[in-house]
């Protein structure tokens, strides 16, 4: 439903209007004149509620998504821009149910709102989405920010799906209660845009006039503390009342003051009122939540009607099936087989195309350029070192795109509740599956997503695991050791995409048995109580799981073109240098001779009970950057080894590689075991630094690193040993 | 008849009468629209209970339902 713009109005009348603790405020607020700076907006709203959809409508590309990109868990800002042209800044914020933040996530979008955050502007003013499918439940985080008294425009999304669910809203009537502009909006068909762009265009938009009415036990609690709030801990007045709110929400209010710990009075003042109320049998949360919900009930009277009985919907007769108890999981496994059977099937053409390309850039190079040591940095340093990893790029693209689709459709929350019960085992709850679902296309995003746990001790552990699920820098070691250990293109498909799975199914094992371990003894807690809303399903957004595929492409590709290209140019130094003295020596004397050959004899004792040789002990140490160096490593490694101008494919190389007396090094054994070794050890320098960031602490992830490698050395040992015992 | 969210049977509403969880757990689900008087509809689940409430679709564990108690409505209430 289209909305007119209106005009400002007076100020002076608008402010007559107003609840009286806005009205107070918004005399004394000194507003920016609306041309001197780029408007800042925040974008907030109930998970699920079409939030990102609608930011990535309105801002396009114009987005920055810091370094990992993935779900809402981290700060988005876009630029969009007004029907007048004029630059527009938009902060997508993590979807919260309340202000009373219970995660880190929802604890972020609290703390930009209120002001707090240092590294983000404070905004002019908020876009509320809501879902109007569930209006009254949305409400609830729309009327905690009308407390804060800025401007507010409400969106209410998927409008399309509530019609067809029998439910109309008044958009209209809505707007003329709340007094701030109201836009029907179906963000995914492009409906309401135009509306909303014209809304954010006003120069000035009116105050909410909402009013309701502090339930009265608690009312003068709130009177005090926000005064108590303004004086001893220098809150503006606006900010004052909504924490003061908060505070009367939320039973811990350490987590309500964040990072801006309350004063003594203050402190002193809520005890005082905790304490009476205790006395009195008074449940103050309970009271002030009842509260704001009978406003909501009040304030939707008149917009929200039901034109038929709700049956069972859509999503009501899929989800029949897809969380039945048997259909379900035959519905999971044959996802996840989909899965690996395209990216052995589907990524093959392009690889090979990838693959013939490089090598006929390489072969092209040392054609052209007369031999020395300039020509060999090239072909094996820079082609072989970056190449070797590049050609992996379609099948990342294929993880990213089925992750994308599984949380498009809303698959991914259905998964969550899948596997709450096997998680339960583990003393974990559903909620945690989906951060360690995320991990396997990259750790990073499926960290940070555990932001969304409650439970200090359950993040923590999910934290911890995390980097046990296969990600997508292991599938390049996974397939190149798969190309090892079945030599010919004649093994079947089936076979090749078994043992990828048995090397993902034994990372999920380890992550489930290391959970266990840690919740029975480190981190021992209660079991956790899981409330997961699962969204309705929805068609796939093609082009935001393209946007988001192509974003982790292109990391992939900066990544090789930077990190791998620096380690693959020193590490062809240091297998170039210092030259053997007699010049015909051969490239194994001369990789011997090196500082990378000295380098790695100095480990080989430690990794050599594993099968592993020096050779490969330099990759070991050099993919601690990323997992995914080790093939380049290789590449620079047996490149500098094969003889003139043979530039064969990396898995080749590995298949003539000897050890001195003779026998095969990569033998299937040796490749089973560095498997295993990458599905368990802690091999990715982004990842601790992720673990520091998000524990606040350099204890956890020291830790992570000495029982993963350790349990990897440890498993390695006994998988090596006990298969040459046994004559492989 | 009054039981946990967990007891009541699949495919029947029940009215939540009363939270008896943690004081976080209780006053969260409060805020979702999940509080005392809510309709709730269970959909499927043994161990982890599918239900409908307002319209949408709230999945909780054993230990979570285990704390919500229900007073059971006749068929065909929703």
């Amino acid at each position: 439903m289209a909305v007119e713009p209106r005009a400002g109005g007076g100020a002076a009348d608008t402010r007559s209007s107003l609840p009286p603790h806005i009205a107070a405020a918004s005399a004394r607020r000194v507003v920016p004149a609306a041309a001197e700076r780029m408007p800042v907006y925040a974008m907030v709203g109930n998970p699920n509620c079409g939030k990102t959809t609608l930011f990535n409508a309105l801002t396009g590309l114009r987005q920055k998504v810091g370094n990992y990109p993935g779900v809402t868990v981290e700060k988005k800002i876009g630029e969009a821009f007004s029907q007048h042209g004029r630059p527009m800044k938009i902060i997508d914020l993590p979807g919260a149910y309340s202000l009373a933040a219970r995660s880190p996530d929802e604890a972020v979008t609290r703390d930009v709102l209120l002001g707090r955050r240092a590294d983000t502007p404070q905004p002019d003013r908020i876009i509320c989405v809501l879902d109007a499918t569930n209006l009254e439940r949305n409400l609830y985080l729309v009327h905690q920010i009308l407390d804060l008294g800025r401007p507010v425009i409400v969106v209410i999304n998927m409008m399309d799906l509530a019609r067809r669910g029998g439910v109309e809203i008044n958009v209209i009537a809505l707007e003329e209660k709340l007094s701030v502009p109201v836009i029907a909006c179906e963000a995914v068909n492009g409906k309401g845009l135009v509306e909303l762009r014209l809304a954010m265009s006003r120069a000035e938009l009116p105050l909410a006039r909402h009013r309701w009415d502090v339930p009265a036990p608690i009312a003068p609690a709130v009177a005090d503390l926000q005064a108590a709030l303004v004086d001893a801990d220098r809150r503006s007045p606006l900010v004052a009342r909504a924490e003061a709110l908060l505070l009367l929400t939320d039973l811990d209010s350490v987590r309500v003051a964040g990072s801006t710990p309350l004063s003594q009075r203050t402190t002193a003042i809520l005890a005082a009122w905790r304490s009476r109320w205790a006395g009195q049998g008074t449940d103050w949360s309970g009271t002030l939540i009842r509260g704001r919900y009978e406003s909501i009930t009040e304030l939707c009277r008149g917009v929200i009607r039901r034109t038929r009985e709700q049956g069972p919907s859509f999503s009501d007769r899929v989800d029949a099936v897809l969380v039945h108890s048997i259909w379900g999981w035959v519905f999971f496994a044959a996802i996840m087989l989909a899965l690996f059977f395209s990216i052995f099937t589907l990524a093959e053409y392009p690889m090979n195309w990838i693959d013939q390309h490089v090598a006929a850039l390489g072969t092209w190079v040392k054609g052209v350029m007369p031999p020395g040591d300039l020509r060999d940095l090239l072909t094996d340093g820079v082609i072989g070192g970056v190449g070797g990893i590049v050609v992996f790029l379609p099948q990342i693209l294929i993880l990213f795109f089925f992750v994308g689709l599984l949380e498009s459709t809303g698959y991914m929350a259905r998964a969550a509740f899948l596997m709450d019960r096997p998680m339960s085992r583990v003393g974990l709850h559903g909620k945690s599956f989906i951060p360690l679902l995320g991990s396997f296309a990259c750790a990073i995003p499926g960290i940070m997503a555990t932001r969304t746990i409650e439970d200090a001790k359950d993040r923590l552990v999910t934290i911890l695991v995390a980097p046990l699920m296969s990600c997508s820098a292991r599938l390049p070691v996974y397939l190149l050791m798969i190309a090892a250990l079945l030599p010919g293109d004649t093994m079947p498909i089936t076979t090749k995409a078994g043992i990828m799975a048995l090397m993902y199914a034994l990372g999920t094992l380890g992550a489930f048995g290391f959970a266990w371990l840690f919740k029975q003894t480190l981190l021992r807690s209660a079991p956790p109580l899981m409330i997961l809303e699962l969204p309705p399903y929805q068609r796939p957004r093609l082009r935001q799981i393209l946007h988001q595929m192509f974003e982790r492409g292109w990391l992939f590709l900066k990544n090789a073109g930077t990190i791998i290209l620096a380690i693959s140019i020193v590490l062809w130094f240091l297998t170039a240098y210092p030259k053997h003295p007699d010049p015909a020596a051969t490239p194994d004397a001369q990789i011997a001779h090196s500082l990378a050959g000295q380098t790695g004899r100095l480990i080989e004792p430690l990794i050599k009970p594993l099968g592993f040789d020096w050779r490969i002990g330099i990759g070991l140490v050099t993919s601690f950057a990323a997992r995914e160096v080790f093939v380049s490593s290789m590449g620079v490694i047996f490149g500098v080894q094969s003889a003139g101008d043979d530039t064969s494919p990396i898995r080749d190389a590995l298949r003539q590689a000897r050890w001195p007396d003779g026998a095969p090094l990569f033998t299937p054994l040796v490749c089973l075991v560095l498997m295993i070794y990458y599905v368990f050890a802690m091999q990715c320098m982004s990842t601790v630094a992720v673990v520091r960031r998000e524990t606040n602490s350099w204890r956890w992830p020291l830790f992570q690193i000495a029982y993963m490698t350790g349990t990897a050395w440890f498993l390695c040992f006994l998988v090596y040993q006990g298969g040459r015992a046994l004559g492989f | 008849m009054l039981s946990p969210l967990c007891q009541l049977p699949v495919g029947t509403t029940g009215r939540v009468f009363r939270l008896t969880g943690d004081e976080g757990f209780c006053q969260r689900i409060r805020e979702m629209g999940f509080g005392e008087a809510a309709l709730v509809t269970k959909l499927s689940g043994t161990a982890t209970s599918l239900c409908l409430v307002n319209g949408m679709r709230i999945a909780l564990n054993h230990g979570a339902a285990k704390t919500i108690l229900v007073e059971h409505l006749p068929a065909g209430t929703r």
